[in-house]
């Protein structure tokens, strides 16, 4: 395990928040109208909240103070005389006020979920067709935790966040009229407070996202080791490096509580500090609230409403910097979520004039150029030509850059420099999607997906005769399936299990068989398995290339020994080229490495 | 914390008697001023005490969070390989994150509003029911209702929660696993199946967490609705009261303030359920995690000894993962310091299943490996591993250095690293990488081919010197050339050590003193290179073909 430095995710992700409310608004627009009715829902349940303190403010004015028979009270313009008719009114406002506040969080929660949902259908589908380049860059567990943790993160903004900022601004607003309309000299004290309340909040948010961005980087470093103990268990286990894995565990968590404590310290006083104001004001009020008592502009009545609403004022105040916490956080998680839907422009601005492409019937390269880091050449001037129905052999020792070509052919990479043509067609003006259709790729790792095995060799989504699956996994030498205790399906369990790797191949292979492609590429297919095994899978291939091109790749000479032509790279470029005969007549390094190979 | 409640309840006090000053229409400047003073002052406390507890609570629960995970994290690394056939990776990361996430909030918020409810709650109930027991008794008659309809909401809350958790588990494992796959989804276009796949996860998950939404849409306004039927009895009956003039105006008002600081910690009751709820379902969760013993325990008083020679037998060994088919039936072998055995087999025989039951990467099902006489079982686990070289099959890449990957915490010499460098041909490798050895491979690192990585994962295996050596499949990515090489310069290594070879390649095998042939996990042959040739039949068929490859390229 590296020290933390390496640890780091990609460089910080900022972006503004006005960016963030655009690329947003897509996912939030088809709700509009549910955002409508939730937020006129809040005002109706946020109106009656403030009509509340005015009933009792009138019933303390008409009913308990006046020593007279005379009690009656104007509400609306009704005038009601009994005291008990006032409390099922009362009563009723707070039943409507209890339904529509349920129907409205109800609305709320829905809203949010659906756009979450869309939102995480869409990163995700959004991911994977991005670049494999991306994915060389980011460790899956890091991806993981944007897909899972981040958007999670994000549920909280639309449900809880967006609502409730509207209804507590729209509360304060309300409040400030009211009080206002109460007496706008005590009022205007209060108005005082507002743009200190303003800044603190504009300083905190800036301290506050600085804070939840390390605290969400942190956090996927956190799965990224979660994954990889996971997936290297046995080396972590049998190397006795447990200790090694803990302490560097523990030094990340560390640095993530760190980060998080920082945050709960720049939250205790931004709290607090809204809580001061509180009572500051209601000492203002009170101050001045009762010279205008004594003045009689005001009744008592009006001042006790005056002090209530301030209570009200100061609470939705009190859950804004809350909310606003929260808002804080789910921030920084978009911010993370939209940098990956960003990642589109760049792959997809080459996709114009691209020519619809139904069958590849040659390749060729044609000087081209490639390497991972622009320092380091991987691959260096490449030309060949595969011509209908031929095979092509690459050999060369392990880093030589055969599986480099591979990544260039299925257009996982783009070449630095020179062309790669399809049927005469330069690769980039045709859908690499078209292209993939046509091609299959067994890869020296065997991948196999949760799900039967039948659901791995074609999804059941794809259409596909039983009888041709069938042909497809005899034409493969996969008959041994069958006799798995559920046949075709079995379920297969993270990591292939209980397929041993060997069968997880030829699960793969059959894969590629069941696809009828018309380039067929093998990446070091056979080096899990045994001899008498890789002779079947080698008749098989022998019955799939006829009539299709082919590209194998091996580190064994004997097995690209048949093909038509064979290419010999070393340090990225070509040494040898020809047929087998043609090479051993050559007398060069594949004949030295063919002599090599029989001791 | 009190402190702070105490003077959140004074407030009140001094306005009631401000109101009460007023009603009386007696107005005394002075007596105003150091009022306002007062509440002031309070207010001044609250913030500083405020500032103090929020940070000690929350603190204490981040801490407590960051204890839990090191746990979990301690955990796994010490569960057996056996655990991770059953449980999925993606639900190891969810409760890494998300379920100690939700235990954290509910003992960081929960634990403040329990703590304000309870201290807040009873001293304004105290202070209530000392300035009018009747009224405040009144006040109270939607409290019973309050407490049973949250207890109800509460437990499905709990059982909404824990299924919508578990639904996430999947999803994340989902989506784990096709991050990890991503060059076959590609390559195959599986995208909108896999897609399809998540989204399917996805409103699985929406469900079910719609259904968490329903109950928590339900607790706010419910718990409002009791509050403002308190108030409007305090309202109604302490209107009466006032009217019959057994309370003043004030009083009436402080008790209606009262009520509003009663607010708080009603409506925190549901803030609590809920996240009370989430965080028990997630603790539960955790905690199934942290209760699941590994298979493989380290005896409790294990036999002490001084070094391990290698001196292993295997006696009717049989094996199977968990409840499946077996894997192994009736192996009995013997390997010797100082001698080397091969494995060979189809695939699926059973090859690697031998060669993990020797580190204790799981028990035997029946029969025992005794290792210097010992059975593996008595031996300390640590003890065991230490001894044991161990290459898996599959070759895997920490993201990090090269350095790192190879030494893996453990310290050599620079003349062992240049020598096991050499042992492993990766010096060549090495030397053209940008940064040497401290090149970052791994996911995040240089692609490195398939060969490469084995050779570097086999250096890792070797960079200690250990009296047992198992090598699971060394060399099936490398090329011939390479391969012999490799196999020529472990064999010279370490002429002492006991060495174990699982190959497809007879080239790589054929010097072994031994070699064992599997087939559907009994033994089927077992002889010396040139006994095999003549009574195993796989064996020659194996040499056969790969001679005859030689032959041909000749």
């Amino acid at each position: 395990m590296p020290d933390t430095s390496i640890y780091q995710e990609e460089k910080e992700i900022k972006l503004a928040d006005l960016y963030l409310a655009k690329t947003l608004w897509p996912f939030i627009q088809p709700y509009t109208f549910l955002f409508c009715l939730t937020t006129v829902l809040v005002f109706i349940v946020t109106s009656l909240e403030l009509i509340i303190p005015i009933l009792m403010q009138k019933a303390f004015d008409g009913f308990i103070l006046p020593v007279g028979t005379e009690k009656s009270i104007h509400i609306f313009g009704f005038e009601i005389t009994s005291f008990s008719s006032f409390c099922i009114l009362f009563s009723m406002v707070v039943l409507t006020s209890f339904v529509i506040d349920f129907i409205q969080s109800l609305l709320m929660e829905y809203t949010g979920q659906t756009i979450i949902l869309n939102l995480r259908c869409k990163l995700f589908s959004h991911m994977v067709f991005l670049p494999v380049t991306f994915y060389d860059k980011n460790s899956s567990g890091r991806l993981v935790s944007r897909v899972a943790g981040d958007i999670e993160n994000m549920n909280e903004m639309f449900t809880n966040v967006l609502i409730f900022i509207f209804r507590d601004l729209f509360l304060m607003i309300g409040v400030l009229v009211v009080l206002f309309s109460i007496n706008s000299k005590l009022a205007f004290y209060l108005t005082a407070m507002v743009p200190v309340i303003v800044i603190s909040i504009a300083v905190f948010s800036k301290i506050l996202r600085k804070a939840f961005r390390t605290i969400r980087q942190k956090l996927s470093e956190i799965n990224h080791s979660f994954s990889e103990a996971v997936t290297g268990i046995k080396i972590i286990q049998t190397t006795s490096s447990r200790k090694r894995f803990m302490e560097k565990f523990k030094l990340l968590n560390f640095e993530y509580f760190s980060a998080s404590l920082y945050q709960i310290r720049v939250f205790s006083i931004f709290m607090p500090l809204i809580g001061f104001m509180g009572v500051l004001s209601v000492a203002i009020i009170l101050w001045t609230g009762s010279f205008s008592v004594m003045n009689k502009s005001l009744t008592l009545g009006e001042l006790v409403a005056f002090l209530s609403y301030m209570k009200i004022f100061f609470r939705p105040l009190r859950d804004l910097s809350e909310t606003f916490n929260l808002l804080q956080n789910a921030l920084s998680s978009a911010e993370r979520i939209i940098n990956i839907l960003k990642t589109e422009k760049a792959v997809q601005r080459i996709s114009f004039n691209r020519e619809r492409f139904r069958k590849i019937s040659h390749i060729s390269f044609d000087k081209v150029n490639f390497s991972y880091t622009w320092d380091k050449p991987v691959l260096k001037n490449i030309s060949f030509h595969l011509p209908q129905h031929q095979s092509i052999g690459i050999v060369g020792r392990t880093g030589s850059g055969k599986s480099s070509i591979i990544n260039l052919i299925t257009g996982f990479y783009q070449p630095g420099s020179g062309k790669i043509l399809f049927n005469d067609i330069n690769q980039e003006s045709i859908n690499i999607e078209d292209i993939r259709k046509k091609i299959a790729l067994v890869m020296q790792d065997p991948i196999l997906f949760s799900g039967t095995i039948r659901e791995n060799i074609k999804p059941s989504e794809l259409d596909m005769d039983p009888l041709k699956l069938e042909k497809a996994l005899f034409d493969a030498n996969c008959d041994f399936l069958f006799d798995k205790s559920s046949g075709l399906d079995t379920l297969i369990e993270e990591e292939g299990r209980p397929l041993s790797s060997g069968e997880k191949q030829l699960v793969c292979i059959a894969r590629a068989f069941a696809f009828d492609p018309d380039l067929i590429i093998f990446d070091e297919a056979t080096s899990y398995m045994d001899s008498n095994s890789e002779q079947k899978v080698h008749d098989a291939m022998k019955k799939l290339m006829k009539g299709r091109l082919s590209i194998i790749i091996a580190h064994r000479l004997s097995t690209v020994r048949d093909c038509d032509n064979i290419i010999l790279l070393r340090d990225g470029s070509i040494m040898e080229k020809g047929s087998h005969h043609d090479l051993v007549a050559l007398k060069g390094e594949y004949y030295r490495l063919l002599e090599k190979e029989k001791i | 914390m009190i402190i702070v409640d105490a003077t959140q309840l004074i407030v009140p006090q001094i306005i009631k008697h401000a109101i009460d000053f007023l009603s009386k229409g007696s107005f005394n400047p002075e007596a105003l001023f150091f009022q306002c003073i007062y509440i002031l002052f309070l207010g001044l406390v609250m913030a500083g005490l405020r500032y103090g507890w929020r940070n000690l609570l929350m603190g204490s629960a981040r801490d407590l969070e960051n204890g839990i995970r090191d746990e979990l994290f301690n955990h796994i690394l010490n569960l057996d390989p056996a655990y991770y056939n059953r449980i999925k990776t993606g639900d190891i990361m969810a409760h890494a994150t998300s379920d100690i996430n939700h235990v954290r909030m509910a003992f960081g918020f929960g634990l403040i509003a329990i703590v304000d409810t309870l201290l807040l709650g009873s001293a304004t109930l105290a202070i209530m029911l000392w300035t009018h027991p009747m009224l405040t008794a009144f006040a109270m008659i939607p409290m019973p209702f309050l407490v049973m309809t949250t207890r109800t909401l509460g437990k499905k809350m709990h059982v909404f929660h824990q299924t919508a958790q578990e639904s996430f588990s999947k999803l994340t494992e989902f989506v784990r696993e096709s991050f990890f796959g991503i060059r076959i989804i590609k390559v195959y276009n599986f995208e909108s199946v896999i897609s399809h796949k998540v989204e399917k996860a996805s409103e699985d998950y929406f469900n079910k967490n719609l259904k968490r939404a329903f109950a928590n849409a339900l607790l706010k306004p419910l718990l409002i609705l009791f509050f403002n039927l308190s108030t409007l009895i305090i309202l109604f009956y302490g209107g009466f009261l006032v009217i019959k003039k057994s309370i003043t105006p004030g009083e009436l008002v402080a008790f209606l303030q009262y009520l509003g600081i009663l607010a708080w910690p009603v409506i925190a009751i549901g803030w609590m359920t809920n996240l009370f709820q989430r965080g028990m379902a997630s603790l539960k969760r955790i905690n199934a995690l942290l209760d699941s013993p590994p298979d493989v325990v380290s005896p409790e008083h294990p036999v002490i000894l001084g070094a391990l020679s290698g001196n292993i037998i295997f006696k009717d060994v049989s094996f199977a993962y968990g409840k499946g088919d077996p894997v192994l039936s009736d192996i009995s072998l013997a390997v010797k310091p100082g001698m080397s055995i091969g494995i060979a087999g189809p695939p699926g025989s059973g090859k690697t299943s031998l060669a993990q039951l020797i580190p204790r990467l799981y028990n035997t099902t029946s029969g025992r490996i005794f290792m210097d006489d010992h059975d593996l079982s008595t031996l300390d686990l640590n003890f065991l591993r230490n001894h044991i070289a161990f290459m898996p099959q599959e070759s895997f890449l920490f993201s990090s250095t090269i350095r790192e990957n190879i030494l893996l915490g453990r310290s050599v010499g620079d003349e062992r690293m240049d020598r096991i460098i050499e042992v492993c041909c990766l010096k060549e490798t090495i030397e053209k990488m940008p940064d040497g050895l401290e090149t970052l491979v791994g996911e995040r690192g240089v692609t490195l081919s398939g060969g490469q990585k084995q050779r570097i994962a086999l250096a890792r295996t070797l960079i200690t010197e250990k009296p047992v050596i198992i090598l699971d499949d060394p060399i099936s990515q490398v090329d011939t050339h390479t391969a012999s090489k490799l196999m020529a310069a472990i064999n010279r290594l370490n002429l002492k050590a006991a060495v174990i070879i699982i190959s497809h390649r007879i080239s790589a095998l054929a010097s072994c003193n031994r070699i064992y042939i599997l087939k559907n996990g009994s033994i089927n042959h077992s002889g010396t290179h040139e006994e095999l040739v003549k009574t195993s039949r796989f064996y020659r068929e194996s040499f056969r073909i790969q001679q005859l490859e030689e032959e041909k390229n000749a």
